[in-house]
């Protein structure tokens, strides 16, 4: 087990500069640059740029060197520890992500803890009174819930708060809080505002669990060892819990690493439609705008935590699981 | 207040020697906001007098003596929106006046030209201030020249405006503390012009940089060790990012500054906040020093149709920017709900959807030469019916017109021309595009080439300010009913500028926005600039590499670009004169085919807050104004 921990980990950096490249290329791979579309978004809110000052700029910002040069620079950067400069915003890009970070992993954890908590019991149930009326109803819901885009759901929900109830839920404050440095007082207002996007967040990710829960555990159910622990006399709740739940986690547990990079990134959709300050909005205004410094350092970020996530996975599996031991 | 428009737009001798008479600080009497006067007695400001230059600028209101206090609430786009700023502030010199007739000086007094225009004066402010208390004089106009303009470092080479016929840059002198000389080899009459716009827009080193703050990030005035130390420390690769960044305002609220508002936070910050500069140059006419609003909010939104529906739910106080003209009735209705009037402030001219011709395509040899036949595009004009792109893409607003300037400019070229080709007869367009050959028709009706190929024509769209893909199709539909197969390709902004740039494009669909300043910045006629639409690329490049490549552009592109030439060292009746010819040939051509135009559709439905007086229901709206900026911003307020 240690040695596959160590073997991991020792590909780690080389995984780390593969994948550097390739998010270098892929940020290169639409047609123009970070100035291109600087002037395209100039002319569109019309203004007009002279070709001089692209010129100037695109000189300072050194994207009139060969995409080498550029990748060596940024590689250059990296291995000194430093993400580099954000092209639009002019700071540094761990500045820019550090801000941001509190805020995501806050979202992301209580979607996370929301999924969870919403979803084992639920799907537990379902599988243990199938085809009851709950269970029905429960597949309705879950259906739904997988089957609505959740970008959707969220407009939906935000015209109705605007609609019905006259407020507007954009962002994660009120107007009097967003830069107001942090107090009791803030913190309450963003309680009010994140339950929201978390639900949002949660819905889809609930009903995935739920079904796989549910099919999982009904797997376990027929078997013959708890035919037997039945048998036995065993109580039905503490048979259930004690046993095929703790298999049927098992499925369950080999994804949980997969949170790990979508605590960071957020969720980019729902995020930038709700217009709530976290890194998902970041990236994708980053891949919009070409800023190809700020998404190449984000990008980055996120193969690095599905690295470590899986890897985190499969320690967790082999604790929660004795069977299972690594093949070296 | 649009028609009084015959008026100079850059006059002759002496200009503008305005407001030079202190009348309003007789006695010494000055006001100043509540909170201001709270800091003067804490011994934290001097007193407004002191505060104020010997002569400030005297500011119009729209209805009334406004009260002090509140906060402008606005929205942004992000970093890239950085001119969102630029335009609320319009920090210049000189700027326009809000029907955008007349330039006004702002932060200088005045200025005068020789008879043969070589020779500009600019007069300042004696005793104005920048916002952290320093003095403002010719000093900060001579760094800005000596070490911003003139260090190859930061400015490889200088911008047209400041540039002598033989491509150095003007001569600029201190003459004593309050005046500056701008001494040119060619005459310069649009010198206020270009001036009024040196305002540190789109990331650019604004005409008055603070000398006393910036020496401190400067080779020529700070060890070089000390100042690439700090480049470095800020992650920057050169002490040029490093100065940039310390000069641009929006980016560095420590960086003093002359409007009348400073920032407190940056553009990258999710919330963009400005506060009153106890040291603004202007007062209303009982000596209130201005601003009166307190604080400027820009509110980060990630998303346009975001920011449309706070819009909509009456979040903004007065924005026009990213409001998108498809929402103008709803937010009409909510009007009352929301607690704001809608305005709308058509375009300064032009057309708000015009189709423009690659007059130098090239990859079908066929379809280039059908384009650069003046009948074709005629047909293609005729052929439209634009009565209803009217009433469908822009909701009845606006007239069918080529892009001419406005009727109330004095550039308008006239009614007929305005109109020119745009009487909708499919017909005549029929009979047009046989009489060139195109008789033969394939089995769904599409006219045949030459070489038996069907006459297709591309057009390219970017979905910049909404509805423009509507337009495309609606266009499409009346091509396809005179025999042209028409296909519509909407996308993405880089990649049509890239195919652009690589004369792949046949025709695009943008607005004509340029009408009202054919000789300055970046109009769309002359392809010597390198604007966003180009009548040709290949034209540009002709020009550019001297004749060995490209293309030479026809008699009567070569015709404007000797109008904007002569335009350039003549008065202003000379000026009007070049370019009354210039849309003659423009609308007459079909270089680009006009649509519909004057509506509000480009920053021109404003949401406004019903307690906040003082902006005008109709004014000039366009770039170079700095709408809103040219309604003088710093006299708005809000009733209690």
């Amino acid at each position: 087990m240690t040695r596959y921990i160590v073997q991991r980990l020792l590909l780690l950096p080389f995984l780390l500069l593969a994948y550097s490249f390739v998010i270098f290329v892929i940020m290169q791979a639409p047609p123009g640059d970070f100035l291109t579309t600087y002037v395209a978004t100039l002319s569109a809110s019309g203004s007009s740029i002279s070709g001089e000052q692209i010129a100037m700029l695109r000189h300072q910002y050194g994207l009139d060197q060969p995409f080498i040069v550029q990748y060596l620079y940024w590689l250059r950067d990296l291995l000194s520890g430093n993400l580099g400069l954000s092209l639009e915003y002019q700071r540094p890009n761990a500045e820019l992500i550090g801000e941001q970070l509190g805020l995501t992993l806050a979202l992301a954890v209580m979607s996370f803890v929301l999924t969870w908590l919403i979803a084992v019991p639920a799907g537990i149930y379902s599988a243990t009174h199938q085809r009851s009326v709950i269970d029905h109803l429960f597949t309705v819901i879950n259906y739904i819930g997988v089957a609505t885009p959740n970008f959707m759901l969220a407009l939906v929900l935000m015209w109705i708060a605007f609609a019905y109830f006259g407020i507007s839920i954009t962002g994660l404050y009120s107007p009097a809080y967003a830069d107001a440095p942090w107090s009791m007082a803030k913190a309450g207002d963003l309680l009010k505002h994140i339950w929201l996007p978390a639900l949002v967040l949660g819905i889809a990710g609930t009903a995935r669990l739920t079904r796989i829960m549910r099919a999982n555990l009904l797997d376990e159910l027929n078997k013959p060892y708890v035919v037997t622990a039945r048998a036995k006399g065993l109580r039905e709740w503490r048979l259930v819990l004690r046993y095929p739940v703790r298999l049927a986690f098992n499925p369950l547990i080999s994804t949980i690493g997969w949170y790990l990079p979508q605590l960071f990134s957020g969720s980019l959709i729902v995020a930038t439609v709700m217009n709530l300050p976290n890194i998902g909005p970041l990236l994708l205004r980053a891949l919009i705008n070409q800023d190809m410094y700020l998404a190449g350092a984000i990008l980055l970020i996120y193969s690095f935590l599905t690295i470590v996530g899986t890897l985190l996975s499969d320690i967790a599996l082999a604790m929660m699981d004795p069977r299972i031991r690594m093949e070296t | 207040m649009l028609h009084g428009f015959a008026v100079r737009l850059v006059a002759g001798l002496i200009l503008v020697l305005a407001q030079l008479t202190p009348g309003v600080a007789q006695g010494g009497k000055y006001h100043e906001a509540p909170g201001l006067a709270e800091q003067v007695k804490a011994g934290k400001l001097p007193p407004v007098e002191q505060r104020l230059p010997e002569a400030p600028l005297v500011v119009p209101v729209v209805e009334k003596v406004g009260e002090y206090g509140g906060v402008w609430r606005r929205a942004f786009l992000g970093p890239a929106d950085a001119n969102n700023y630029v335009r609320v502030v319009y920090d210049g010199l000189f700027r326009f006046t809000p029907d955008g007739a007349e330039i006004e000086p702002k932060i200088a007094a005045g200025a005068k030209s020789s008879d043969d225009y070589k020779v500009w004066t600019i007069l300042l402010r004696k005793g104005a201030r920048w916002s952290d208390g320093a003095p403002f004089t010719a000093d900060d106009i001579v760094f800005w020249y000596k070490d911003v303009l003139s260090n190859k470092d930061l400015m490889p080479s200088p911008p047209s405006w400041i540039r002598n016929a033989d491509g150095t840059a003007a001569k600029v002198e201190k003459i004593d503390d309050y005046t500056v000389r701008f001494t040119y080899d060619r005459p310069a009459t649009l010198f206020l012009t270009e001036v009024a716009n040196q305002d540190g827009a789109d990331g650019s080193y604004a005409m008055f940089l603070p000398a006393h703050y910036l020496k401190k990030f400067h080779p020529a005035y700070t060890a070089k060790e000390d100042v690439d130390r700090m480049a470095q420390a800020a992650s920057f690769k050169t002490w040029t990012e490093l100065f940039l960044s310390k000069a641009t305002l929006y980016q560095n609220p420590e960086r003093p500054t002359m409007a009348a508002w400073a920032p407190i936070s940056r553009v990258s910050d999710p919330v963009f906040t400005l506060r009153r500069n106890p040291y603004y140059i202007g007062v209303d006419k009982e000596g209130n020093q201005l601003p009166y609003i307190d604080e400027v909010r820009f509110t980060y939104f990630a998303d346009q149709q975001a920011l449309n529906l706070a819009a909509i739910a009456g979040d903004f106080d007065m924005q026009a920017r990213h409001i998108q003209m498809t929402n103008y009735p709803v937010l009409k209705e909510q009007e009352k709900n929301g607690k704001y009037r809608v305005l709308a402030w058509p375009t300064f001219g032009g057309a708000d959807a015009v189709i423009n011709f690659n007059m130098t395509y090239k990859a079908d040899p066929e379809i280039g030469k059908l384009i650069n036949t003046k009948d074709f595009r005629v047909a293609l004009s005729i052929a439209i019916n634009r009565d209803e792109i009217k009433e469908s893409v822009f909701l009845g607003l606006g007239e069918a017109r080529q892009g001419v300037p406005a009727p109330w400019h004095p550039y308008f070229p006239g009614k007929e021309w305005a109109a020119k080709h745009t009487e909708f007869n499919r017909a005549e367009a029929n009979k047009t595009l046989d009489a060139l050959g195109l008789t033969k028709r394939d089995a769904q009706g599409i006219r045949l080439m030459a070489n038996g190929k069907p006459a297709t024509i591309e057009i390219s769209v970017v979905p910049a300010f909404g509805a423009w893909p509507d337009v495309a199709q609606l266009v499409a539909r009346d091509w396809e009913a005179v025999g042209i197969k028409t296909v519509v390709q909407i996308r993405e902004r880089a990649l049509h500028f890239k195919l652009n740039d690589a004369n792949e494009l046949m025709t695009s669909l943008w607005n004509e926005d340029t009408t009202a300043f054919p000789f300055t910045g970046n109009a769309k006629f002359d392809p010597r600039n390198v604007p966003i639409l180009t009548l040709g690329p290949l034209y540009t490049r002709w020009l550019q590499s001297g004749g060995k490549e490209g293309v030479e552009p026809i008699e009567p592109i070569k015709r404007i670009m000797q109008l904007v030439d002569t335009a350039r060292t003549v008065g202003h009746d000379g000026q009007v004169q070049a370019a009354q010819e210039l849309f003659r040939i423009w609308a007459d051509n079909v270089f680009e085919i006009g649509t519909v135009g004057l509506t509000p559709m480009v920053q021109g439905v404003v949401v406004v807050n019903s307690k906040l007086h003082n902006v005008p229901t109709t004014t000039g709206n366009d770039w170079p104004l700095r709408t809103p900026g040219n309604t003088r911003t710093e006299q708005y307020f809000f009733a209690k």
